[in-house]
């Protein structure tokens, strides 16, 4: 349905976007995943034609959106990562404002603000300004500023930033929902990889203006097949230790943590005898020690060497 | 365009404070200072002091009346003195025998005025009073007056199209000045919209909108465009019919006003575009305004500006042509054609102003 192929973008001399190739299918959830400054927003701004790319294309069901936006335009529903609202209007006020913008009919505007207003859940409220909600409030009103025109393509640029998490459950809800039973495609960013866990059916992380790794869950996850990651409590930690762990021939990689060490080895024969021959020598205790299952944010640690919020 | 006319409008429907509050200024600016001409005719108060006080007030109250536009009355010492601690007189005389004091608490224009009448008025009767060497100077003073009725050289003024020469009027020129001055700030506030919603995303939403960018920007920009407009003719109509300015011919006025509201739209797209954000608007933008009908000579009489670094800096801004066109058609009765290079001068700055503001806006990161 949607594609884009070897988007960039520079600006100056810095490449910020570059060679990016992902497509969408309909009726998908795809997720975007990636740290601040990874490069997500700037491809959402060129797929949603708000920046024009250095090179590369987009092309909506094989035509290129680049010279003539506007069929794309009328199919996609974007939500911007800043609350893009007039905070002095109601949340009916505003809704009215962007359905007139998008020239839905003064007969159907009202049903559809009311829809929209069901989806997010604030009907009750929509009378009231939208500078007296709070910050959760405000980004379902975002979202539902979006959905007036009934788009095809919903694309949602990090709508969960700086939230409670009531809120942030129930866009997360809204967004299952719509994807669910209206079939709508989403195309999701965010850099809270549980977000991106529970909502989207295939993942691109993306990093430094690349995607660095792309497929459903599953697939990034078999990345790791041939590892494991363990979490270790030690009674006390000393950095002698961890350079004698880092020495060991399985291990690939080593982190500190609050209790002790997390450890990246290569799958097989168990570490654990090692661990506690090496830490018998320092006099230190293991408290615990427990083989975890890999998460995408293992994927993306292992990818990049760095956690998301880094 | 229309959606932007409706979230515009009904924010300031909301919340018109800003607009009563403008106008409001507007109208007291002009009543406060644009009576200046007046107050020069306004009462003074005189007393004198001493055994001789009845008879020294009362020569010099019939002197001084009858020499000049400014009324003199008589009264107490403790009163006058009161009066002008009070604010309520900016000045008061103490007349003597051969002298007078001045009573005043503050440099206003009028003591410099009061000052120059009876300073003139003592010199002559002092001047009188030596050449008839007596202190009765009423007769020669008679003898004057009826030879100045039949004199032998006679001087007549009349103005350049013939008729009477008008005389300047300060008040109405204030209110042309502070009306549209005053405007200008509804205008520009009005115009930072276009910042404020690109600075919150709203306008790149509307891009994303059937809503082209030409559209975008009328709405912004024909709102601003009326609501200026609206504040200027409250203001003028206000003036005209409650309180009997004269000020010539209406529609002629109200064009004017309309063709400055364009100019001062574009000025303000301008400054838009320059600022970039809403907060370097408000910093540039009401530091800049006061300055121009500063320098272009606004507040004094035509013609006391003559500084030609300030003249060519006021001539490009709109201000000076609209209040000048506006002065021609209150003050001397000036037809369409007068007030067409004006007009020009104006739509040409604001060619000028909004193409530049535009394309500067249009440049941003």
């Amino acid at each position: 349905m949607l594609e884009t192929i070897k988007l960039s973008k520079r600006f100056k001399d810095k490449k910020v976007v570059d060679e990016v190739n992902l497509y969408l299918n309909k009726g998908e959830s795809v997720g975007l995943l990636g740290p601040n400054g990874a490069g997500k927003s700037t491809t959402i701004s060129m797929i949603s034609s708000l920046l024009r790319p250095t090179s590369g294309d987009v092309k909506l069901d094989g035509k290129s959106t680049i010279k003539n936006s506007s069929e794309i335009r009328n199919v996609l529903g974007v939500v911007p990562q800043e609350i893009a609202l007039y905070e002095e209007l109601s949340a009916y006020e505003n809704l009215k404002f962007f359905g007139r913008a998008y020239r839905v009919k003064k007969a159907i505007l009202e049903k559809r603000i009311q829809e929209v207003l069901e989806i997010v859940g604030l009907k009750d409220r929509q009378k009231e300004l939208i500078k007296t909600f709070s910050g959760g409030m405000k980004r379902r009103i975002n979202i539902a500023a979006a959905l007036l025109h009934h788009p095809q393509i919903l694309i949602l640029d990090e709508p969960t930033v700086g939230i409670d998490p009531q809120s942030r459950n129930h866009i997360l809800e809204t967004v299952q929902q719509l994807n669910e039973t209206r079939g709508m495609t989403v195309l999701y960013t965010s850099h809270y990889m549980e977000e991106v866990e529970q909502l989207c059916n295939r993942v691109y992380i993306m990093d430094h203006g690349n995607i660095i790794a792309s497929g459903t869950k599953d697939e990034l996850l078999s990345i790791l097949s041939s590892e494991d990651t363990i979490l270790v409590e030690l009674s006390n930690r000393s950095d002698t230790l961890m350079e004698t762990i880092k020495a060991l021939p399985k291990v690939l990689q080593v982190e500190e943590t609050s209790e002790g060490f997390r450890i990246i080895a290569r799958k097989g024969k168990s570490l654990l005898n090692d661990l506690v021959h090496a830490a018998d020598k320092e006099g230190i205790q293991i408290l615990n020690y427990q083989v975890e299952i890999p998460s995408l944010e293992d994927v993306f640690l292992h990818l990049t060497g760095k956690t998301l919020r880094d | 365009m229309y959606p932007v006319i409706y979230a515009q409008w009904v924010k300031d429907k909301r919340k018109p404070f800003l607009i009563l509050l403008f106008i409001g200024l507007s109208i007291l600016a002009t009543l406060l200072f644009g009576n200046i001409g007046e107050n020069t005719e306004s009462k003074v108060d005189i007393f004198a002091s001493g055994p001789e006080r009845e008879e020294i007030e009362e020569k010099w109250v019939t002197i001084l009346n009858e020499n000049s536009d400014i009324e003199f009355t008589v009264t107490s010492e403790e009163d006058a003195r009161e009066q002008v601690a009070e604010g309520k007189r900016d000045v008061a005389v103490h007349v003597m025998e051969h002298d007078y004091r001045l009573i005043t608490s503050s440099d206003m224009p009028n003591v410099q005025l009061v000052e120059q009448e009876v300073h003139k008025i003592f010199t002559e009767e002092a001047e009188l009073q030596a050449l008839t060497g007596t202190e009765n100077t009423a007769d020669i003073r008679k003898e004057v007056k009826s030879y100045l009725e039949n004199a032998p050289l006679l001087v007549e003024t009349e103005a350049i199209q013939g008729g009477e020469l008008t005389k300047h009027d300060m008040g109405k020129q204030l209110l042309f000045v502070f009306t549209l001055f005053i405007a200008m700030f509804t205008i520009g506030f009005k115009v930072n919209g276009i910042n404020a919603d690109k600075v919150s995303g709203v306008w790149n939403r509307l891009i994303l909108s059937p809503v082209s960018k030409v559209g975008m920007y009328s709405g912004h920009l024909v709102y601003s465009f009326i609501i200026g407009f609206f504040q200027m003719v409250v203001v003028l109509v206000l003036f005209k019919y409650v309180f009997d300015f004269e000020i010539g011919n209406f529609a002629m006025i109200l064009t004017i006003a309309a063709v400055f509201t364009l100019s001062a739209v574009s000025l303000a797209m301008l400054i838009t575009g320059i600022a970039q954000t809403p907060e370097k608007f408000y910093m540039i933008y009401p530091s800049l305004l006061p300055i121009i009908p500063g320098i272009s000579g606004l507040y004094m009489a035509p013609g006391v500006m003559d500084n030609p670094v300030f003249t060519v800096l006021a001539d490009i801004f709109p201000l000076g042509y609209a209040v000048e066109a506006m002065l021609d058609v209150a003050l001397y009765n000036a037809g369409w054609g007068d007030i067409l290079l004006p007009i020009a001068f104006m739509l040409l700055l604001a060619v000028m102003y909004m193409g530049i503001g535009i394309n500067l806006g249009e440049r941003r990161k």
